[in-house]
């Protein structure tokens, strides 16, 4: 292989893991940039174009308002797509924090709302860890969702204190019950202002943040060893510098950007820049995606691709939904019919993933939605890697053909059984040559195969 | 919450509140995303709802009284003849039948009052999006081809007579133009949507002026859409992302702002009065009511011979009317 194969491979797995794939033309632009060079464009998404808001809420009318969790979904799918060729570490950490702060429509009930939170990631998602949480914390849905609504000064409600040490911020064993009740005091007269779900005669309204000072506990509290007249910012302030923190963050990220399987030095490495740079998440990630353990031919094509990651990687590999259409809904809901109902978690704790995705049934649902789009050449990013190819003639190999695929699909790799299953596939079409219009049409009739059949491999749901 | 006539008056105090018709609605009595209204010679309300593509059932033609009192609707989601999926706007001809504009299916349908499916012309490639449609005084039908950045005219039986228009931001030129209008002397009036503002041209598309720029102070617009002219020429403009209805008089001078004063609907009072724990939970909530009386993405607007100014209030699915008082005709 050479350098500049190998570099474009390091800088494929780069963007399916900080986000949702790149084309061949993408890999090409970013491999001329660097891959340093990258990682910084992609920890600055402020400096890339965003959404075209106008555009969106012209066509989609009903957006705004997202009257049922499907309308709701096939916003957060079309974001996802849209900003992967623009701000796609924004839009996977947004992903990220969505799996991690799992907030659910099932209970929520107002999309809107919902919405906002997910938006709410991709502002603040890549900041000061304190400051996620302070954002988390004056959440209306995650407010609604673990009842801090219902926590009042005189009748104190634990669920949010809970959870914000045990799966937000620092896992179980390194708290006590007594934290747990002060976090939860500190955090009363945090609220909303109305939690109306009703349509009519209005339109559903999103929820605000309201603090009640009237309703806040204000007297002293002993929190993880500290003692004060503590407030929500205050309990949060204690959270972030503390060791556990560090950890569990790491090891969060660990999971997410690399590998299923813990790797108790790098996650070190990372709990480390999270104390040196301030709890700064963007300086962690920067951390992570130069270290040799991201960069690791090891744990490349080991994560099973979430639902929505295969949704909106294929999604973005066809140059589908660039500009607002009809259809959209309809391919969004797959990421639902594969597991992952996104802004509907299953519980707090989120989707249970890795090889947990995969079943008889999610299985059939992926390779069937894969290789029914890769293998159209009306959607212009398939076109794009079919006259890729047919330039590469007069006279293709099957392993030629095969190979070309793979590259351009942005350089997927096979086990050696089935390349050698496809390679003798793709030799039954008989030499391929791009000479005449009739050899050009039936050569590219064997890349579309070729193209399906890739998508139907055990390894295109591996990131 | 009612309705409260007499305390709502515009910015400058040349129109006032009069009424609102709406409540959300998939079918009958209710409006779902409305994008367009047009006043038909039966001097009914023919209101375009555009819905949402899971929600199919909702898109369709509401009619209804002045007054707020349902009549029917027709209309049916998808791609055959005489169905639509993305109405963007519609217009009376002079013979009394309604033309729909899809900028799904690139195509306009014609419709009798009564819903009767009668012809359709375009398609893509002819057209890309289109989305405003009005007639002129000879009873031709001009349309903004939206992703053409251009004008188009037609006979009312969908004969190709003209167009005008490239994409830019020059004068004369376009950006994604949405609305049209039309005066009495047959020019024609376009919301130059993402350049934000409006273009005056002669019936054959010479420009007699333009106003407005980007922005949210007096004459300055944030993505511009419906637009109509009433029998004064004043101009009466959709500012849609600025949530308010801007008026200039026919030389393009400011006038007034409308920004949204509705009140409880005839048939929202309805539902309420049969949900009362819906209208509990607003009571108790009522610090954010006012928020909700105001105009959230005003699409369309038409003018009646009374002066009575029909602003459809897309997110809030509803109709707000309001009265133009005699003041502002001097």
């Amino acid at each position: 292989m050479t350098t500049v194969a190998t570099d474009k491979a390091l800088m494929a797995h780069l963007l399916r893991r900080a986000g949702f794939g790149a084309t061949f033309e993408e890999l090409e632009t970013y491999c001329a940039k660097g891959y340093q060079a990258t990682v910084e464009a992609l920890l600055h998404p402020e400096r890339q174009p965003a959404i075209e808001e106008d555009l969106l809420e012209r066509y989609y009318v009903d957006w705004k308002e997202s009257r049922n969790i499907e309308g709701a979904m096939t916003e957060t799918i079309y974001r996802m797509n849209a900003n992967a060729s623009r701000r796609p570490l924004q839009e996977k950490m947004a992903l990220f924090w969505h799996g991690h702060f799992a907030t659910a429509l099932s209970k929520v009930l107002h999309e809107k709302t919902m919405l906002n939170q997910i938006d709410m990631f991709r502002t603040y998602g890549m900041g000061n860890f304190k400051e996620l949480l302070v954002q988390l914390a004056k959440d209306p849905a995650m407010i609604f969702w673990l009842d801090n609504n219902v926590n009042h000064k005189d009748a104190p409600n634990e669920n949010w204190g809970r959870e914000l040490l045990e799966l937000f911020s620092m896992g179980v064993g390194n708290y006590t019950e007594d934290d747990v009740k002060a976090a939860a005091r500190a955090f009363t007269g945090w609220t909303i202002d109305d939690d109306n779900t009703a349509s009519i005669p209005f339109g559903k309204i999103p929820w605000a943040f309201r603090y009640l000072p009237e309703d806040h506990d204000d007297s002293e509290k002993t929190f993880l060893g500290h003692t004060g007249r503590f407030n929500g910012e205050d309990v949060i302030d204690i959270i972030v510098r503390n060791p556990a923190t560090a950890r569990f963050v790491a090891r969060k990220l660990y999971n997410f950007f690399v590998s299923d399987e813990p790797d108790q030095a790098a996650e070190n490495i990372l709990a480390d820049a999270y104390l040196q740079y301030d709890y700064d998440i963007r300086s962690v990630l920067r951390v992570l995606f130069n270290s040799d353990f991201f960069k690791s031919e090891k744990v490349r094509f080991a994560k099973v691709k979430g639902p929505a990651e295969v949704v909106v990687g294929t999604l973005h590999l066809l140059g589908e939904f660039k500009f607002p259409k009809l259809g959209i809904f309809d391919v969004a809901l797959e990421s639902r019919y594969m597991g992952q109902d996104l802004l509907n978690p299953p519980s707090v704790e989120g989707w249970h993933t890795g090889r947990e995705w995969i079943d008889s049934g999610s299985l059939v649902g992926r390779i069937n939605f894969v290789a029914d789009q890769v293998g159209n050449i009306h959607q212009p990013g398939i076109r794009a890697i079919v006259n890729a190819l047919l330039a590469r003639g007069p006279v293709l190999t099957a392993e030629a053909v095969l190979d070309g695929c793979l590259e351009l699909m942005g350089h997927i790799r096979l086990t050696d059984t089935t390349r050698q299953q496809l390679i003798q596939q793709v030799r039954k079409g008989g030499e391929i040559s791009t000479d005449t219009l009739d050899d050009r049409r039936a050569a590219q009739e064997v890349m579309l195969r070729t193209l399906k059949m890739i998508g139907s491999t055990r390894e295109y749901q591996f990131a | 919450m009612t309705t409260q006539i007499q305390e709502y008056p515009s910015t400058c105090g040349l129109y006032r509140y009069h009424d609102v018709i709406g409540l959300l609605s998939a079918g009958q009595a209710g409006f779902s995303n409305p994008v367009a209204i047009a006043i038909g010679p039966d001097n009914l309300l023919y209101v375009a709802n555009r819905a949402n593509p899971n929600q199919r059932e909702a898109v369709r033609i509401t009619k209804c009284t002045k007054d707020g009192d349902y009549v029917d609707q027709f209309g049916t989601w998808g791609e055959g003849e005489g169905q639509f999926i993305w109405v963007t706007d519609s217009a009376f001809s002079q013979w009394g039948e309604l033309f729909v504009a899809d900028e799904h299916t690139h195509r306009i349908s014609v419709f009798t009052r009564e819903g009767k499916f009668l012809r359709s012309f375009g398609h893509h490639g002819q057209l890309d999006r289109p989305s405003g449609i009005a007639f002129d005084p000879h009873n031709d039908l001009y349309l903004v081809d939206s992703l053409n950045h251009r004008v188009q005219k037609f006979t009312q039986d969908g004969r190709f007579r003209a167009k005008w228009g490239t994409y830019g931001s020059r004068t004369g030129q376009f950006n994604t133009p949405w609305g049209i209008a039309i005066d009495q002397h047959g020019d024609v009036y376009i919301t130059d949507w993402r350049n934000d503002r409006v273009q005056k041209f002669t019936p054959d598309g010479h420009v007699i002026m333009a106003f407005g720029r980007s922005g949210s102070a007096e004459g300055e617009f944030n993505r511009p859409n419906g637009i109509t002219v009433d029998a004064d020429g004043d101009i009466y403009v959709c500012d849609w992302l600025n949530n308010r209805v801007q008026i200039f008089d026919p030389k393009g001078n400011y006038k007034d702002t409308l920004i949204g004063h509705a009140g409880v609907s005839k048939w929202a009072r309805s539902y309420l009065d049969a949900n009362p724990e819906v209208e509990r939970k607003l009571l108790q909530a009522a610090h954010n009511i006012e928020p909700k009386m105001r105009f959230y993405r005003p699409s369309s607007v038409e003018v009646d011979s009374d002066g009575k100014v029909y602003v459809v209030d897309t997110y809030r699915h509803r109709v707000q009317i309001y009265q133009k008082l005699l003041t502002a005709s001097l």
